[in-house]
């Protein structure tokens, strides 16, 4: 109950489009909805047009009504902008009540214009002549320039807070199942471009489809029901991460991509404890990461290890995690004498410390231990009985490879992880954490022991952080010193940080983000890094809380604003309301 | 209750053997300043003692030396005669909760889980209970959240549960403030200006709320500028000034004392002696 | 002893460089309370302006003429780089809880670095530094003591930096409404100081010596390096806390000492923890024993509550 971990704040503001609306001519006029209709029936017509003269452009467009998957995009963005339409002002109107179907529009419209002005750029871009885009294409931006204009001057209907909408609970589960199987559909999908901008221009899709319903308020109700039905959401998103191996086919190229994100989701949502939960910052938690991969390796199987103890694998993931942990207690006492931005120095030191000292310990600098920076190589493949991690299984007739069977050791770890989290949330330790973030001293007056709850912040999240190490020390096949650098345990602060303080949820969607879009969009690997850099100033400054924030978290980074206080106070009224 | 080997506290006219909470020559000196300089006091169980001073007179100064915010340069202080060690939560854990003069309440949490925070130092679960939820986690949340309920509703805040507490009146905040501390289960509260910045309504109401907790068991210590409040609640009152007790007695004996008045800007209308807020002092308590 | 002495030596040279990193700390500390982590990439920005200032305008020369004017540049690209960094990143931060700047900072870090590392042309790799006359050449021997013409330049850039930063503080009326704001941001501004200049002008001032800092870099090593910044950053950073973050004297005092301490490390920790392996883990070590057991500083002369 303490704290619901979706953001349900509608967008009352709307301060970008307020000064475009007053300026729009013909706004209100009754010409506005059926021009809105026509542009979606461009858009959808269009659609099943041929696009493109080559039929090599963004996969083939060439075809007449058999659109590929970016032409489907846009038929989906069409249907919206249908259903849209008719709750505006029609048989769906009940919905138009709870929905600002207007806003909605208008970021359809936005987002279908912009995705076709760069499906058209880049389709004369790539062929060298814009000649080349056929008369399809022109229409479908014609449809998105229409829907776009009509949007903008339909005025928006006042409508009931969404959050206080009813629905019975057959159709709040649907609705689920429905979202998440779209989710794993859309994944695999976009996982299966080869070409980084069909990638950009479905995530544009995606991207503009969930403004549109975030601006309709469906986001809203769904917070309260993903409240209400929490086990069946968690199951259903356990379920769809299971399903994924299957839907590629063997390809390990995905499934490396997806175990590398898990490995990265599960190290930050063993962050998110220190910083989301106990509001620590941790600069150095990559070290806890590298010290169960140190483990992992110095107890393998491997020719270079240095020890020559073999025990079986869960026990090495039990010493992994207790040597990460005993280093959290070392790395967290400073808690008791530091804290703030000292302590975020403090622990970018030990950071560096471990690695230094990782890649010193090769027998000249020290007693022989890593191998200085050549670090472990040859790691073995995990071995549980007679299965071999190496090699690739057969599972209803569906190839799993090795990078599949890690995935599924992950999947278990990183449950195991959000498991944790989430129980530690929502007990005693997790109101002594909120506690200490809010005011430490008062904290400390009221009974609550602040360095024991620091201190086991920080030995607790390096324990699970230990666990997923002595993993991807096999997944990886080796254990270098330089895997351990600061720009790791920045980009984990930033997997926290842009998904969200806090939330399961943003962590794993930051997680997804930081680690799956440099992998597809090729095109900006070598700017990834100082995209980054930018994010993280840009996300600071207009969206501290991060994407999916956690209600309390938002609040403390608006810590004078009266009116979002009040309205989060309704939806947690509300969501206490549909749980009991 | 264990009974104290001290010697019977040298003033006060009803001295029962066991005092809840005993001051003996508490003494604090910030380099060459001495804030607070031998000061006795003592509170028996079921008593509502005032601390009153003006501007300056050491009162918070004495009261983070009770509350273990400052370890005293000399003296002792002990509860149900045991000495307290100075550390603010093993004063509570030992019995003694307070409030805070500017509120100091965990803004973005409900007003429930403000007071369950409260129950922190009473329970007990720890992380693998709380990962396993066994029948003990559920029993000890359960009966926290009881708690904190009950609590809410003697301070009058039944109805405002799962409010914010940044989003709550003035009033019901500082109710809310004693909610919490009421919720460590002290033998004794200290209550840090209570009706500061209150209207004489809600002044009213806050005096009959710490007679209520009175009646319940607890001793109560008040500091406070408001002395007609301070007057018609205590049973008996300390003047402190430059640091030293300057008259102890009834409200009646204080009030009348001459040496009070000459303290609080010799003379008049000392009633209406609402201090300026006492800057200095809230800088003090920040350390 | 020889030795010793020219650890010494070594130390107050790289000591001079911390000093003049760190005092771009304690500066802005001193006045909006904020730890600029950013700040080591100003320094880095300062050496890229000294080389770019060179390789445009003086390629090929190595008269001391030069120096000046890869000063000038340095301090003009790192004025500028802090000036716009607090502008559109910390300035909107002002009063949102302390996570936001630090998060900020490192962002703004890594953007520098990558901004240097990708548009200037060949910084992927280290770049040489211009050999200058008098100030780089053949070590200079006193005494048995081997003493680098950089590291002269190093000692001098600072004793000449701060003295004109002892005048701009406490003789200009700039630098006096400096120290108001620090000492009481809320009356300095009912008394008329535009607050908001005096915290550019903090940030200018210490990325100006940042900037020189750069430059000396550049001449000690002959090459500089986009990372450079991050390792002197920190360093500097533990040398303005040894000295009393928001304390200018004990910047000096703090970077000094940090230098000396960490040359005698290199050279007297005995056995296989010793050298240069290790050097940097003995600089982490201090910076956290400061940190935790002195985080007042030496000379302590600002209380720090980093609650």
């Amino acid at each position: 109950m303490s704290t619901s971990t979706t953001d349900l704040t509608p967008d009352h503001d709307d301060h970008e489009a307020v000064p475009l609306l007053e300026r729009m001519p013909g706004r209100g006029s009754a010409a506005a909805w059926p021009l809105a209709l026509v542009g979606a029936a461009l858009l959808i017509a269009g659609s099943f047009l041929s696009w493109s003269f080559p039929d090599d452009v963004l996969g083939d467009l060439s075809v007449n009504f058999y659109p590929n998957g970016l032409q489907l995009c846009v038929v989906a963005l069409g249907i919206a902008a249908v259903i849209f339409l008719l709750a505006y002002r029609g048989p769906l109107s009940r919905l138009g009540d709870w929905l600002d179907a207007a806003s909605a529009l208008r970021w359809i419209g936005l987002g279908a214009v912009i995705y076709m002005a760069a499906t058209i750029i880049a389709i004369g871009w790539q062929t060298g002549a814009i000649l080349n885009v056929n008369p399809g294409g022109w229409i479908t931006l014609i449809g998105a320039l229409l829907l776009l204009a009509g949007s903008l001057m339909l005025v928006s209907r006042n409508t009931r807070d969404p959050l206080f909408a009813k629905t019975s609970s057959w159709f709040e589960i649907i609705t689920i199942i429905v979202l998440l199987a779209l989710v794993l559909f859309g994944a695999a999908y976009a996982l299966g471009l080869e070409d980084a901008v069909s990638f950009a221009l479905f995530l544009l899709f995606a991207g503009m489809l969930s403004m549109a319903l975030t601006k309709a308020g469906v986001f809203t109700w769904l917070g309260v029901v993903s409240q209400k039905n929490r086990q069946v959401l968690m199951f259903g998103a356990f379920a769809v991460a299971f399903l994924f191996p299957f839907t590629q086919g063997g390809s390990d190229e995905n499934m490396s991509i997806a175990t590398q994100v898990l490995i990265f989701a599960a190290t930050a949502l063993g962050l998110n404890i220190v910083v989301g939960l106990a509001g620590l910052l941790d600069l150095g938690y990559i070290a806890f990461l590298g010290a169960g991969a140190y483990v992992g390796a110095i107890l393998s199987n491997s020719a270079f290890a240095t020890i020559g103890w073999k025990p079986p694998f869960i026990v090495v993931v039990l010493i992994g995690a207790l040597v990460s942990a005993i280093l959290g207690l070392i790395i967290g006492s400073p808690t008791l004498r530091v804290s703030g931005d000292y302590l975020a120095i403090v622990t970018l030191a030990f950071g560096e410390i471990f690695r230094f000292t990782m890649g010193n310990l090769d027998g000249n600098n020290g007693p022989d231990l890593t191998n200085g920076p050549n670090g472990i190589p040859a790691i073995p493949d995990l071995k549980f009985g007679s299965f071999d991690f190496g090699q690739p299984h057969e599972v209803f007739g569906i190839t799993l490879g090795r990078f599949a069977n890690y995935y599924f050791l992950l999947l278990v770890i990183a449950a195991f992880i959000i498991f944790v989290f989430i129980r530690l949330n929502n007990s005693r330790i997790g109101r002594g954490w909120v506690a200490i973030r809010e005011d430490e001293k008062a904290a400390e007056a009221m009974g609550v022991n602040v360095f024991g709850l620091k201190l086991f912040a920080f030995a607790g999240g390096a324990f699970l952080a230990g666990m997923a190490g002595t993993v991807k020390a096999h997944h990886d096949v080796s254990v270098t010193p330089d895997q351990y650098i600061f720009l790791e345990s920045a980009f984990l602060l930033a997997a926290v940080v842009l998904g969200g303080m806090g939330t399961v949820a943003g962590v794993l969607v930051g997680a997804t983000i930081l680690k799956l879009l440099p992998e597809k969009l090729r095109f900006i690997a070598d700017y990834r890094l100082m995209i980054f850099g930018l994010v993280l100033v840009l996300m600071m400054r207009f969206r501290p809380e991060g994407l999916i924030a956690s209600q309390r978290r938002k609040l403390e980074f608006h810590h004078d604003d009266e009116d979002l206080a009040q309205r989060i106070e309704e939806v947690h009224l509300e969501e206490a309301e549909a749980k009991a | 209750m264990t009974v104290t080997d001290t010697p019977a506290p040298p003033t006060g006219p009803s001295t029962p053997d066991n005092p809840v909470l005993q001051a003996r020559g508490v003494t604090m000196r910030f380099g060459g300043l001495t804030a607070v300089k031998d000061v006795d006091m003592h509170v028996n169980p079921g008593e509502i003692v005032g601390l009153i001073g003006p501007n300056g007179a050491g009162k918070t100064t004495f009261f983070n030396c009770l509350t273990g915010l400052y370890k005293p340069t000399e003296g002792e202080v002990r509860l149900q005669g045991e000495v307290l060690p100075p550390k603010p939560r093993a004063v509570v854990v030992a019995g003694m909760a307070r409030t805070f003069q500017n509120i100091r309440l965990f803004a973005n949490m409900t007003a429930l889980e403000n007071v369950m925070v409260g129950r922190y130092c009473r329970t007990s679960s720890m992380a693998l209970t709380s990962i396993l939820r066994g029948p003990k986690f559920r029993r000890e949340e359960e009966a926290t959240r009881a708690r904190a309920q009950e609590l809410l509703e003697f301070v009058g805040l039944g109805n405002s549960t799962e409010s914010l507490a940044r989003n709550m009146p003035y009033g019901d905040q500082r109710r809310l403030e004693i909610a919490r501390a009421l919720a460590t289960d002290p033998k004794l509260i200290l209550l840090d200006e209570p009706t500061a910045g209150m209207n004489p309504q809600e002044t009213k109401q806050a005096s009959d709320l710490i007679f209520r907790i009175r009646d319940s068991g607890l001793a109560v210590v008040v500091i406070e500028h408001d002395m007609r409040f301070i007057f018609n609640l205590c049973d008996r009152v300390l003047c402190l000034v430059r640091g030293e007790v300057l008259v102890e007695g009834t409200p009646h004996e204080v009030q009348s004392d001459p040496r009070v008045i000459e303290a609080y800007i010799g003379g008049g209308d000392d009633e209406d002696e609402e201090a300026p807020a006492s800057t200095t002092e809230s800088t003090e308590e920040q350390q | 002893m020889t030795e010793f002495l020219q650890q010494i030596v070594n130390g107050l040279t790289l000591g001079s460089l911390y000093a003049l990193i760190a005092v771009g700390y304690t500066v802005v500390y001193g006045i909006v309370q904020l730890i600029n982590f950013a700040h080591g990439e100003v320094f880095m920005i300062g050496a890229f302006g000294a080389l770019a200032t060179w390789t445009v305008l003086f390629k090929g020369q190595t008269g001391l003429w030069v120096l000046p004017i890869m000063v000038l540049g340095a301090v003009l690209v790192s004025v500028l780089t802090a000036v716009v960094m607090e502008r559109i990143a910390y300035r909107p931060l002002r009063g949102a809880p302390r996570l936001a700047p630090l998060i900020t900072a490192i962002g703004i870090s890594v953007f520098l670095q990558e901004a240097v590392r990708l548009f200037y042309p060949g910084a992927k790799s280290k770049l040489t530094f211009p050999e200058i006359e008098v100030v780089t050449g053949s070590a200079l021997s006193i005494g048995g003591l081997q003493i680098q013409r950089a590291a002269i330049f190093t000692v001098g850039a600072l004793v000449v930096s701060a003295v004109l930063l002892w005048f701009f503080v406490n003789r200009t009326r700039l630098g006096q409404g400096m120290q108001a704001v620090s000492q009481d941001p809320d009356t300095a501004q009912l008394m008329g100081i535009n607050v908001n200049r005096i915290i550019v002008i903090a940030f200018a001032v210490g990325a100006a010596l940042a900037a020189i800092a750069g430059v000396a870099q550049g001449l000690l090593n002959s090459n500089i390096d986009f990372r450079m910044g991050f390792l002197a950053g920190l360093k500097a950073f533990t040398a303005a806390v040894l000295g009393g973050i928001g304390n200018i004297q004990g910047a000096v005092v703090g970077g000094l000492t940090l230098g000396i301490a960490e040359s005698m490390a290199t050279q007297f920790i005995p056995g296989q923890f010793g050298g240069s392996a290790w050097k940097d883990v003995w600089a982490f070590v201090l910076l956290i024993l400061v940190l935790v057991f002195r985080p007042q500083g030496l000379l302590g002369a600002r209380v720090v509550d980093r609650a």
